[in-house]
This record gives C-alpha cells, structure tokens and sequence, in this order.
C-alpha cells in the first residue's frame, strides 16, 4: 500500500460520461492485482470531501503506467474526469483483494455492467497471460450502445463477446444477468467460474445464477469509503451465515468477493 | 530560536505533543500503519469498546455532505475481552500514550469494561463515551442530562483509577452545564465535541440515505460549532480539553487551542489524508516559531484574554 501522487499522462473522453486516465505510478503498476482498487483524493480543498474509490483497468509494470475508468456520477468522479494531462492526484493504494485467477482448463465469464467492466479488462488480461489455457467469454450489459465504454478492450482479450443492451441498440436486448444465465444452459464438462462487476441489483442477479447453476462466482462491488483501508467501518455489507462477522469490509474484505460469503437478502441497495 | 516545547500536560499524562488520533478513526492502530508513523502521535483513541460484541449497523452507514460526512457505525466492535487479548498488544507496540474510547448501553455495562481495563496493563486514559448518537439504548440519553452524567461518570471513575477523560456530545442545550457535571462528578479531562447528529435524503429513492436513518455529521463543516463549544466549555471548567470537531490543518488545531483546549483530536481529516496528524504537527511547531512562543502549552486559551 503506498501513498503516492502519480501525474496524468493521457485523457480520453470515451462515452459523454466515460473518462479514461493514464497515469504514471510505477510503484502501483508492480504491485497491483486485477481487482485491486485506488482510493483517490479528488478535491486539495475540504469539499468533497472524502476519497472516491476507482478499480485499477489495466496495469503496465513495464512502463509503470496505469489505466483507470472514471464514470461522472456526481461531484467527485466529475473532479477525477475533468483531469488534463499534467495534474496529479493524492492515491492510496492499491487496495482490497483482488479476483482470484481461475485455474487453467477452466471456462470463463467476465459479465460487465457499465462502468464495472474495468477491472474485468484488467482480469482478462491477467488469465490470458496466466500460465495454461482459459476459455474466457465476456458479457457486457448497459442500457444503452453509447454506454459500453472501452467495450474493444474486454472483447479482444476474449473468445467470444456480447453487448447486450436494454434498449436493443446493439448486441443481445435485455439484461446482461438473462444473457448469462443463457450462455450457462450449454453444457461443459470442466470447472466454470463466473466474475462480475457492476450495479447491486446486476450483482445480485448473477449471485443468484451462479448458485442455481452450481458455477463459482465472484463479484466486484462498490460502496462509499471513508478510509479505504479497513479502520472506519463504513463501506460494510453483510456476510452469509457462517461467517463469524455479521458485516464485512469491501474495501478491505474486498472489494471481490465469492458471491456466497455474501447475504444477498439483506444487500443495500 | 531554541526548538520548541510542544509537550502538554493532560490530566496526568505527559504528552510529548498535543496532536492525537479521535475514536473511530484508526481502528485500533494497525489498519494505518503501512501508511502512518502511528508513534509520532501524541496519543491514539481507539474506536469504542463495550462489553460484548457488538456487530453495529446495517447499512448503508455512511455518506458524503458538503465539507463533512455522515456516519452511523453503530459501535462495530469485537468486545472488550477480544480487545485487550488480541487488539491492544499490536497498540501496546506503538508506544504511545493509549486511551480506550469506552462505550455501553447500561451502566454495569461500563462499569464491567471499566474494571476490566483497570487490571490492563499499558493504558493511558479512559474516554468515557457518553454522546454516541447512534445507539439507541445508551449514549445519546446519558450524555444529554446533567445528573445521568454525574452518575456515568462518578460509577466508572470508582470502578477504573485510570484518569477518566469524559467526551461530550454537541447535541445538548447547554454543554456547558454537561461539562461542569461531568468533572463534579470526577472526570479529569473532557473531549469535544462528538458528531452532531444530521440526517440525509436521498431524493431519486425518496428515502434516508443511512440505514440507520440518522447519522453523526464530522468533518470540516462542524468546526465553528466545535470551537465555539470549547471556548464555553473552557469558561466553565478547570480540567484539560482536547478539542476536536474538523480540524484538517495546524490553523484549525490552532483555533482549539487558543479556545482552551489542552490537546486536539484528528478526526475525519484522517481519512483524506492519513498525514494530517503529523502536518498538523509540524504547522504547530512552525506557528510557534513565527509567533515566539517558546512552549506550545502557552497557547492554551490564548484567545480568552482578547
């Protein structure tokens, strides 16, 4: 974990709410797994206030550049999106635990929700580079074709890739969670292991998928921080029975999490 | 100019500077450690401990404001036993001054963790936390009457001969006839302010944005509450303060000081920048190097004689 205030190297405007961000921060492009996140000071001022967490996308140890995905929600991210090359930012990182990495013979699904595929581009790349062989298929969910932003990224480090929209303006119509669940009807015969990130109630319909279905899953979520490291107790969830905790920490716990150490009845939404 | 005296003098302790960490902020100590030279800290309050564990609040317990955030934690914490067996020795290893933020839903429930923690070795100070307003079966009742205060206070402080640091809550009338309870009563030093109790809505879900449905507001927005607080508290009571309420920089650690505070806590600054404490540090030393002021306690107050 280090504290540090890596410059942006490049910017680039991806959807009219996506922002893409190099930066240069070789210590972090070392350390970090896929999955991993950094937690951002986006105001020198007193507000905002707090920190925002950002997944990592993608990790260049050889150059020491980063890649983060930044989706302007509201005050913070529009302060991180509006960075020119040149600034810096006060991160702390990286953070959390990351995805663990499917053993090889094993079929893959990266299932994307908006913003959420970041740290899956970042995941397909580790399991393509990972020693053995993965079958890795990526499903990309959003309500519109506008909105699957950097969806190239995913899709070449795949076999197979479906956009899959809720307006029907490009790939399969509906939900990203339906499209899975029908990907999953074909049989395989080896170990299958499913990976999300997205909005709470995408994430709560694959947890569901996945135990129906009987196929490891692993979800991605996001949660308001204080700290980021594990003190505050502020980004909580709850943990499935039998876990000693009632809640556990995303940022610390997490923010990956077996869909099954989590209690999806009593998930905030 | 000769370096600069910035030990203070609290309620027994002496503390090789005023710059501490507030409850709730650095767990107990370990989570920030990678990041934070925990031991140039005057001294560490650990997040509150009661009797038996306690699982806290759903959630969501946490939001943003403008300058400020909202937190309802509900007192997440392993219990006392788990504390002193498991959490203190890592604290122990800091070495610095540590007080145990003390929480409870009854009477015997502080005094069990008070008798427990008196036969603890390596601690510094009781904080008797009688103000957190997220609990509903305890704090926010005691901490807003004068009398039940006495009576927290006077029950603990025969149950425990640590000093007894008492830290009241903001969300009072007249805080100034809580403090003057609370030390007739035997507490040896007084922290202030706790959160103000807030509330936030979320207007797309037309619902609260806690779980909790309220929360306690920290951060810079409640500085001018704070300091006006210690300046009245400091007018009525003889014991220490240690201040707190949003300080981010020397300046604001400044403004509780010459209000009469004794020591200052370092809050939700915290979590913006893990360094606060040790740039706060460093802008007081600078302070009184500019200003000539030899020792820092000095300054205690300062703003009273104008």
């Amino acid at each position: 974990m280090f504290n540090l205030t890596p410059t942006v190297v490049s910017r680039e405007q991806v959807t009219p709410v996506h922002v893409r961000l190099r930066l240069s921060a070789p210590e972090i492009a070392l350390a970090a797994l896929p999955g991993q996140f950094l937690h951002l000071r986006v105001s020198a001022a007193c507000d905002p206030l707090l920190r925002r967490p950002f997944s990592i996308m993608l990790t260049e140890p050889a150059t020491g550049l980063i890649d983060l995905l930044v989706q302007v929600v509201g005050r913070g991210s529009e302060a991180v999106a509006a960075a020119m090359p040149g600034q810096s930012f006060d991160i702390i990182g990286p953070l959390g635990h990351g995805f663990p990495l499917a053993p090889s013979g094993s079929q893959v699904f990266l299932v994307a929700g908006g913003v959420g595929v970041a740290p899956l581009i970042g995941l397909a790349e580790a399991l393509a580079e990972a020693p053995g062989e993965r079958e890795i298929f990526s499903l990309f969910g959003a309500r519109t074709e506008s909105l699957l932003c950097c969806w190239l990224e995913l899709a070449e480090r795949c076999v197979e890739f479906t956009a899959v929209t809720e307006d029907g303006s490009i790939g399969e119509t509906g939900l990203v969670s339906e499209a899975l669940a029908r990907r999953l009807q074909a049989p395989f015969p080896g170990k299958r292991v499913i990976y999300a990130c997205g909005p709470m109630p995408m994430l709560t319909a694959i947890a569901a998928i996945g135990r129906e279905a009987d196929v490891e899953t692993y979800v991605s979520l996001e949660r308001w921080m204080g700290c980021g490291v594990g003190a505050c107790l502020g980004c909580v969830v709850p943990a499935a029975a039998p876990s000693v905790e009632r809640y556990l920490r995303v940022c610390k716990d997490g923010p990956v999490f077996p869909a099954t150490a989590l209690d999806w009845e009593a998930m905030p939404r | 100019m000769s370096a600069v005296d910035l030990s203070v003098e609290l309620c027994g302790l002496g503390l090789k500077n005023p710059v501490m960490v507030a409850s709730g902020i650095f767990g107990y100590g370990t989570e920030y450690a990678d990041l934070v030279d925990v031991s140039s800290l005057g001294a560490l309050v650990t997040k509150a401990v009661t009797l038996e564990p306690r699982e806290g609040n759903p959630p969501p317990r946490l939001c943003e404001t403008p300058a400020a955030m909202l937190n309802a934690i509900g007192l997440q914490n392993p219990g006392v036993e788990v504390f002193v067996t498991e959490k203190l020795p890592a604290l122990r290893d800091f070495g610095v001054p540590i007080i145990v933020n003390v929480a409870g839903a009854t009477l015997e429930d502080y005094v069990a963790v008070a008798r427990r923690l008196a036969e603890t070795e390596g601690l510094a100070a009781l904080e008797l936390n009688v103000s957190c307003p997220n609990v509903k079966a305890g704090g926010l009742h005691c901490g807003v009457s004068p009398d039940l205060t006495a009576e927290l206070v006077a029950t603990v402080k025969a149950a425990c001969p640590l000093p007894l640091i008492t830290k009241l809550s903001p969300n009072v009338t007249d805080i100034a006839s809580i403090a003057r309870a609370a030390v007739e009563a035997g507490s040896d030093a007084l922290s202030l302010i706790n959160t103000l109790l807030g509330m936030a809505i979320d207007v797309e879900r037309q619902a609260p944005v806690l779980a909790n449905v309220t929360g306690g507001l920290s951060g810079p927005a409640i500085r001018p509450v704070a300091v006006r607080m210690v300046w009245e508290v400091a007018r009525a009571v003889p014991v220490p303060i240690i201040g707190m309420g949003g300080i981010m920089t020397a300046r604001d650690a400044l403004e509780f000081l010459l209000a009469g505070a004794t020591a200052v806590a370092i809050g939700t600054a915290n979590f913006v920048n893990p360094d606060t404490a040790a740039e706060v540090l460093k802008g007081l030393e600078d302070y009184c190097r500019r200003h000539e002021v030899a020792r820092l306690s000095d300054l205690i107050g300062a703003a009273h004689q104008y």
